[in-house]
């Protein structure tokens, strides 16, 4: 056959059955590696493609699910080699009927970072090798298979898309509660993989028929009508002997629940056999696919939350450094625990997605806005809204984002059409379109309707569907410009009607150089709300424009029985102060002890302590409220936790209060521009090779706490990158952790790389398998048993 | 296979380790743990898989003196591998940014999980073992003893941890999502009980945070 026909959709098309299966059952031992068949057993591999031809199977999927170089490791072979025999064998026997051959492709059997220590771009060149190899020995198709993560997924994708010019198939394995065992959704699957331009998308393995029906039937919802969708189930699930129950005549009975899905291509995957494929092809004889009507919705997403922007959809705007010193100085830094940590604020607030901009001057933008998507989507699971206009930025952050985001944003100018929209529909991304151009912005809603149209017919030209396509009408501030609220507000509501497209509007930008911002803000979300906007970029940590949404849902029947205004509000109760600055009541300072700082921070209180270190600041300097109050706190709780008479989950409570109390003091030091007086600073990391890093991250708040400046490098880091970072911040101080016996070696190298740079810098080392005898063998100069002592050694360090 | 999580916790493994074995949670710590343990139970996927194999399964002649002794007199291999999954990494990676005291609290919960959880799928599969006339040894994990961490790659490729549970191993053999085990059980026609490896021959004899405290990892 040819491969148009897949996409046609005149006919059923039949992939084969399982290989390892096959080949199990016809001699392979136990041990053996099953990549090397084309080796080792190629008459018997050639007749188990043959016997899966014969029995009707149009594709067969050569013998190269493992052959990538982190499998083949040891072997005496290369994945090229592997891939070009495997691949032969499969022609062999595809030649006989006319059927086709893919390159098949499976993970690499190695969890991507976050999850593991496989760089994205790793992977990327990975299969990327797998893929030119193939391509070279004359594949027809190319079939990702059997993934379970989505990013993973995604640098596999790209190197097909990017390495050869065959056709991309893709089929992910799902669980019966309809995830990965990542945690991917069948819906951000769809999203992503179609997005990013696949040929045609489906499910295998992990579950029977019967199972995987309800999954195949939400994919085929999701993906664009044309887009084939594919089905290899297994023989049934496994029993622990390995072995599956389910009869070749049985599972064809069952995959006859296939036919009126949409699902135009079927297979088997474990414990599935010639006989399979045979019957599977007498079952869909006189039988056509049926018509796929997919449900047109707006979806963002990462790999465990799909969005569907369905009525009034909440952008958290915190993570955007204009106008926030704080921020801008955690960039500066290089730092991004803070922006972390005010995505997750956002997110508990009730953001459903989260914008993240890094124009900031003086920094690179691209490098910034590729570390915080990084670090952004290792810790929250909403999507992002990659908020620049810097080609080489977006690109960057578009290449490693984990899922489909939206870009923010293009506008009428040519230029600005030309550059990003090519990015947007190479990764898959929705795009805000902002109705200005070279002219600027138009006064006249009928103004920004003519940019929008012009908008729009570029995204159709480059074919991005309108549900993809979010048009920001602009609001102005109104202390400004009265009568163009109405005006942004007509124009937005005409835009959705006229194009079919959703609408965004950065809220907040109303009530700029007015007084109580909240009042104006949250009214004209309201207005907003009531012309059809659909993205509200906002801040969610603001009670009444929360409040404002939530109720907005239940008066417009989005919020079945109000439940989640219940769940909000079932227990608040409103207090409203209008009060005008006030005299400072007078401090009772004098005895830390009776502090109520020094208390909250002593018993481990988070909010008591976020609280008071606000009233101590009203009448402290900042500085004087870190060292006479929240290090003598610390100190006193650091005594107890020596003495024994404290326990860890005790000190560890007092560090979090600490932390939250000293986020309030850095807030102020940023606000006042005057750069903070770090007590000094130091480099922090777990070494190579090494993924437990609970206690290196214990050090991080305890040295913060006592107000020195750590750059935190993560875990798996290599020696190269300390002495970088060493080199780069000055560091008199480097502190290195590692658990496992096996990685103290690395750590010993990267006391050597520090030294043979000739950098002037401590070193101290802590981790269960250390001791001070042996971090002395191995070059550190101090052994931190535990967080406390690498605080109190930081002390001789830097003096005080 | 999907494994039930377990219905309570065991707050004095917790407790230990945290660093404070036999200490009477305060309240705030008592509610500290709480919330940990609501946190882990929404987001662990608890996941387990096991074969029984052939001996030569693994190549145990390379894999230390100790496993040979727990071994000894076995003639078949059980294989296991346990783990809570990789969103339970991605909560404690979020709660060491808000709030480092909840994750180490949730990662300490989620180690009396794995204990929890090994104990459970290691009845099961001593059921079906006796059920069939034979007996089985205890577990027992690569890096214990002179058992080399290399002898994971061939446990996890004869169990497909992969494929089975989402369980895959770094290039320096640590299990990623982190909080996982494998072990390795054998089976006899007369009863065993296998043999734990001991201070003596331990790789981390000289390092061990117990012997340092004056204890062992047995009591």
């Amino acid at each position: 056959m040819k491969v148009e026909e897949i996409t046609a959709r005149r006919r059923f098309v039949l992939m084969d059955g399982a290989m390892g299966t096959q080949l199990t059952a016809r001699g392979l031992q136990p041990g053996q590696k099953p990549e090397l068949a084309a080796f080792t057993m190629p008459e018997t591999l050639i007749a188990i493609h043959r016997d899966y031809a014969r029995a009707g199977a149009d594709i067969l999927f050569a013998n190269t699910f493992g052959a990538n170089d982190r499998k083949l490791a040891g072997s005496g072979y290369t994945a090229a080699q592997v891939v070009e025999a495997s691949l032969g064998c499969a022609r062999a026997a595809a030649d006989e009927t006319g059927a086709l051959v893919a390159l098949d492709i499976g993970p690499i059997g190695e969890l991507l970072a976050p999850a593991g220590t496989l760089a994205f771009e790793d992977a990327y060149d990975q299969f990327a090798r797998v893929v030119r190899a193939g391509a070279a020995a004359g594949a027809d198709l190319v079939v990702l298979e059997t993934m379970t993560d989505l990013y993973e997924l995604k640098a596999a994708i790209l190197a097909a898309k990017e390495n050869c010019t065959l056709p991309v198939y893709v089929s992910m394995s799902f669980e019966a509660r309809g995830r990965t065992f990542t945690g991917c959704t069948v819906e951000s699957f769809a999203v992503t993989a179609a997005g990013l331009g696949v040929d045609g998308l489906g499910i295998n393995c992990s579950l029977g028929p019967e199972e995987i029906l309800p999954f195949a039937q939400r994919l085929c919802r999701c993906v664009p009508a044309g887009m084939p969708v594919f089905v290899k189930p297994n023989a049934g699930l496994p029993n622990p002997d390995g072995s599956y129950n389910i009869t070749p005549a049985e599972f064809a009975d069952l995959m006859r629940a296939y036919l009126p899905t949409g699902v135009s291509m079927l297979g088997g995957c474990c414990g599935t056999q010639p006989e399979t494929i045979r019957l599977l092809r007498q079952m869909v004889e006189g039988h056509t696919p049926a018509a796929k009507t997919p449900v047109v919705r707006s979806r963002l997403c990462t790999p465990v939350r799909c969005v569907e922007v369905d009525g009034i959809t909440v952008v958290g705007e915190r993570i955007n450094p204009t106008g926030k010193k704080r921020l801008q100085q955690a960039l500066r830094e290089g730092d991004s625990a803070y922006p972390c940590a005010q995505a997750v604020a956002q997110a508990e607030a009730g953001a459903q997605l989260l914008d993240v901009n890094a124009g900031l001057p003086g920094i690179d933008e691209a490098a910034t806005l590729e570390m915080l998507v990084r670090e952004l989507q290792s810790i929250t699971d909403l999507p992002l809204q990659l908020d620049s206009t810097n080609p080489e930025a977006l690109a960057r952050a578009l290449r490693i984002y984990n899922g489909k985001p939206i870009v923010n944003s293009v506008n009428g100018e040519q230029k600005s059409l030309d550059t990003i929209l090519p990015l947007c529909k190479k990764y898959g991304a929705a795009v805000v379109g902002l109705t200005l151009d070279e002219q600027g912005i138009p006064k006249t809603a009928e103004g920004r309707l003519a940019i929008a149209g012009r908008i729009v017919a570029a995204t159709d030209a480059i074919g991005i569907p309108r549900e993809d396509v979010y048009i920001d009408c602009l609001t102005l501030t109104v202390s400004a410009e009265q009568s163009a609220a109405a005006e942004t507000l007509k124009a937005l509501t005409i835009c959705k009607e006229r194009y079919g497209v959703r609408t965004v509007l950065g809220v907040s930008n109303i009530s700029f150089g007015l007084p109580c911002r909240g009042y104006m803000n949250t009214t004209f979300l309201t207005m907003a709300m009531q012309a059809g906007l659909d993205l509200a970029i906002m801040n969610p940590n603001t009670p009444e424009m929360m409040a404002a949404v939530r109720a907005y849902r239940v008066l417009t029947c989005q919020d079945p029985q109000s439940s989640d205004y219940l769940a909000a509000y079932a227990n608040v109760t409103i207090t409203t102060t209008q009060a005008a600055p006030a005299a400072a009541p007078a401090s009772d300072a004098g005895d830390p002890g009776r502090d109520p700082l020094f208390e909250a921070v002593r018993r481990g209180l988070k909010q008591e302590a976020h609280d008071a270190a606000q009233k101590a600041l009203e009448t402290a300097q900042p500085l004087e409220v870190v060292n006479g109050i929240l290090i003598p706190a610390l100190d006193r709780v650091g005594e107890g936790f020596e003495k024994g008479t404290l326990f860890l989950p005790q000190l560890l409570q007092s560090a979090t209060a600490a932390q939250a109390a000293f986020e309030v003091v850095k807030e102020a030091i940023a606000r006042t521009g005057t750069p903070g007086q770090s007590k000094g600073k130091i480099v922090i990391a777990t070494v190579k090779g090494d993924v437990h890093d609970i206690g290196k991250n214990i050090v991080r708040v305890i040295l913060e706490n006592y107000g020195y400046e750590v750059t935190d490098l993560g875990r798996d880091v290599p020696p190269e990158r300390i002495v970088e970072a060493v080199r780069r911040t000055g560091a008199p101080l480097v502190g290195l952790s590692a658990l496992m016996t096996t990685t103290v070696p690395n750590m010993e190298a990267t006391i050597q790389a520090l030294h043979q740079a000739g950098l002037p810098c401590k070193v101290m080392v802590g981790g269960a398998v250390l001791t001070p005898s042996y971090a002395r063998a191995i070059g550190a100069d101090f052994y931190a048993k535990d967080a406390k002592a690498s605080a109190d050694y930081a002390k001789t360090v830097f003096g005080g | 296979m999907e494994l039930t999580a377990p219905q309570t916790t065991d707050r004095a493994t917790v407790l230990r380790y945290l660093g404070a074995a036999g200490w009477t949670p305060d309240a705030a710590t008592g509610a500290l743990l709480d919330k940990a343990e609501a946190a882990v139970r929404a987001a662990a996927t608890p996941r387990g898989i096991w074969r029984r194999l052939p001996m030569t399964a693994l190549p145990l002649a390379e894999a230390g003196t100790d496993l040979a002794r727990h071994l000894r007199g076995c003639d078949e291999l059980v294989l296991m591998a346990v783990t809570l999954g990789s969103g339970l990494d991605g909560l404690i990676r979020r709660l060491e940014i808000t709030d480092i005291a909840l994750g180490a609290a949730a990662d300490a919960t989620a180690s009396a999980w794995m204990e929890d959880l090994c104990d459970g799928l290691e009845g099961e599969i001593r059921r079906q073992i006796t059920a069939g006339g034979r007996y089985l040894t205890g577990r027992y994990s690569p890096g214990y003893g002179d058992c080399p961490l290399t002898l994971q790659d061939p446990l996890c490729l004869a169990l497909d941890t992969v494929r089975g549970i989402g369980l895959a191993l770094t290039p320096e053999h640590l299990m990623t999502p982190r909080k996982s085990v494998t072990a390795i059980l054998g089976v006899a026609d007369h009863p065993v009980t296998g043999a734990r490896a001991g201070c003596g021959h331990c790789l981390l004899r000289e390092t061990c945070v117990y012997r340092k405290r004056g204890t062992t990892c047995e009591s």
